[in-house]
């Protein structure tokens, strides 16, 4: 199967993130094409600050990947994924506001015509496969491994429309598909780590992440599995000096890859902040 | 200084405040709402505000540049208020009018300043321009700093688009855009 692809800014630079999502990727045969050229989403900075430029960012990759005569857009971060969202819902609506960032673009010999699916790479998986297409390449039993799903923010909000918006569960099936237990009252699934305010707030931001992350331990979850690089960057380094209970917080694509029998180093799991431990 | 009612005028017709007309203050926004305990008004008790016309006020809110973007308040609001966008709408008012320029503002820009450089961001980048006017926020990161250089995980050369002049000619288009609306 094949699909756009847009990385995003914090892709490359997470714990092993890119690693795992290639490998796994190519073992289940999903053929990820990188937007060519992709800029910066923009994201919560500037919708916060700029107007029209908001929407050019976003719109400028979706112009991009519509020129590569691709017709889908996989994220990884789900900030890109609302982001790009929430301007193709806009421009859909706003006639004037699409036509001056169709003004913009021009000036690249670019055009948007909004004739895209913009989606998350962890839903793509749950949704376009099969579960055999996926247990077919389990290797290590992980029935043992209790994993507490952290969806945060920007997934399933504002619009709802792929999961329910307060107690989602897509991910909970993904952990399920590879044999591994997801810890079923983890109520903290869906609260916020703070994004960005971390940097500036990080004293109102830490009790948040403490949620997140006490929430998991009390309740014996062996890892917290994320689908977004902020998120898995905040609850994992929130954790560092913080003299309380640790738990690893890998991305969903590196517990798939620990199911399908990939090394720890292979997924880049020594380059989380509070260590990785398998001990299933 | 812009009077109250010329600034609730411009909220609600050019930044599509009028929406907040329909809210029945009810306070499902302020009681998810993760940091609402620290922001001066709730979001229920800043839309109240604004609709009276205390936009000066508002505008010198913390709550706006609290918001987190988290799309809490938006899902369990009873009459479908995009209450994220309105607080979107209003750090712009904010920075409009000249409030001096909170911790959040310093960090958005010190986020866009590579992206309009370079196309695209490495948190180095946005971290050492947010360090120029925060030193103890960046020293206060040196540690975790230092444990990211060991995992390899700080990307020191600045990212780009390859076509940066095509992405210039684009973002300069856009302000050109932004100014006359
Ligand atoms: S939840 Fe909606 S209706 Fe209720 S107070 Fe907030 S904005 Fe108003
Ligand atoms: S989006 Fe903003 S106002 Fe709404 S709940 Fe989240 S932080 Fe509060």
């Amino acid at each position: 199967m094949k699909y756009g692809f847009f990385p995003g800014c914090s892709y490359k630079g997470a714990a092993g993130y890119k690693e795992s999502t290639e490998a796994v990727s190519r073992l289940l045969g999903i053929e990820l094409v990188e937007i060519q050229d992709w800029n910066c989403c923009g994201a919560t900075s500037y919708w916060s600050t700029q107007s029209i430029e908001a929407y050019v960012l976003p719109a400028r990759i979706m112009a991009l990947a519509e020129k590569q005569g691709l017709s889908e857009i996989v994220n990884v971060c789900n900030a890109c994924y609302s982001t790009l969202r929430k301007a193709q819902e806009k421009l859909a609506q706003d006639n004037d506001l699409n036509e001056k960032v169709n003004l913009a673009l021009a000036e690249e010999g670019l055009k948007y015509t909004g004739n895209l699916n913009i989606r998350h790479l962890m839903e793509v998986i749950v949704n376009d496969l099969n579960a055999d297409d996926i247990k077919k390449h389990i290797k290590k039993d992980l029935s043992g491994f209790v994993v507490a799903p952290y969806y945060g923010c920007q997934l399933n909000r504002p619009w709802a429309d792929i999961d329910d918006a307060h107690y989602p569960v897509l991910m909970d099936r993904l952990i399920e598909m590879v044999g591994a237990k997801p810890l079923k009252n983890y109520s903290a699934k869906t609260e916020c780590c703070g994004a960005a305010h971390m940097v500036a707030h990080k004293d109102l931001c830490m009790p948040l992440n403490n949620r997140i992350v006490k929430d998991a331990v009390s309740k014996s979850a062996q890892t917290i599995c994320t689908l977004c690089p902020l998120c898995q960057f905040n609850v994992d380094a929130s954790q560092y000096k913080s003299g309380l209970p640790m738990v690893p917080v890998i991305f969903f694509t590196q517990m798939m890859g620990l199911a399908f029998g990939l090394s720890e180093k292979d997924l880049k799991l020594q380059k989380l902040l509070t260590p990785f431990k398998l001990a299933v | 200084m812009m009077t109250d009612s010329v600034l609730r005028d411009r909220f609600f017709k050019k930044y599509h405040g009028q929406e907040i007309e329909n809210c029945i203050q009810c306070g499902m926004c302020s009681g998810s709402c993760p940091l609402a305990p620290h922001m001066d008004f709730g979001p229920r008790q800043l839309f109240a505000m604004a609709r009276e016309g205390d936009m000066n006020e508002v505008l010198h809110a913390n709550t706006i540049w609290l918001c987190v973007s988290c799309y809490n308040c938006v899902v369990k609001c009873p009459r479908g208020i995009s209450i994220t966008d309105h607080m979107y709408s209003l750090k712009k008012m904010a920075t409009e009018v000249g409030i001096k320029p909170p911790k959040m503002l310093h960090l958005y820009r010190s986020f866009n300043a590579p992206v309009e450089k370079n196309g695209r961001l490495t948190d180095v980048m946005a971290m050492a321009g947010y360090g120029l006017r925060h030193p103890g926020a960046a020293m206060a990161n040196v540690p975790l700093g230092l444990k990211m250089l060991s995992r390899k995980r700080l990307e020191l050369k600045p990212a780009s688009v390859k076509n940066i002049d095509g992405f210039q000619r684009v973002l300069k288009k856009a302000k050109e855009l932004e100014r006359v609306s």
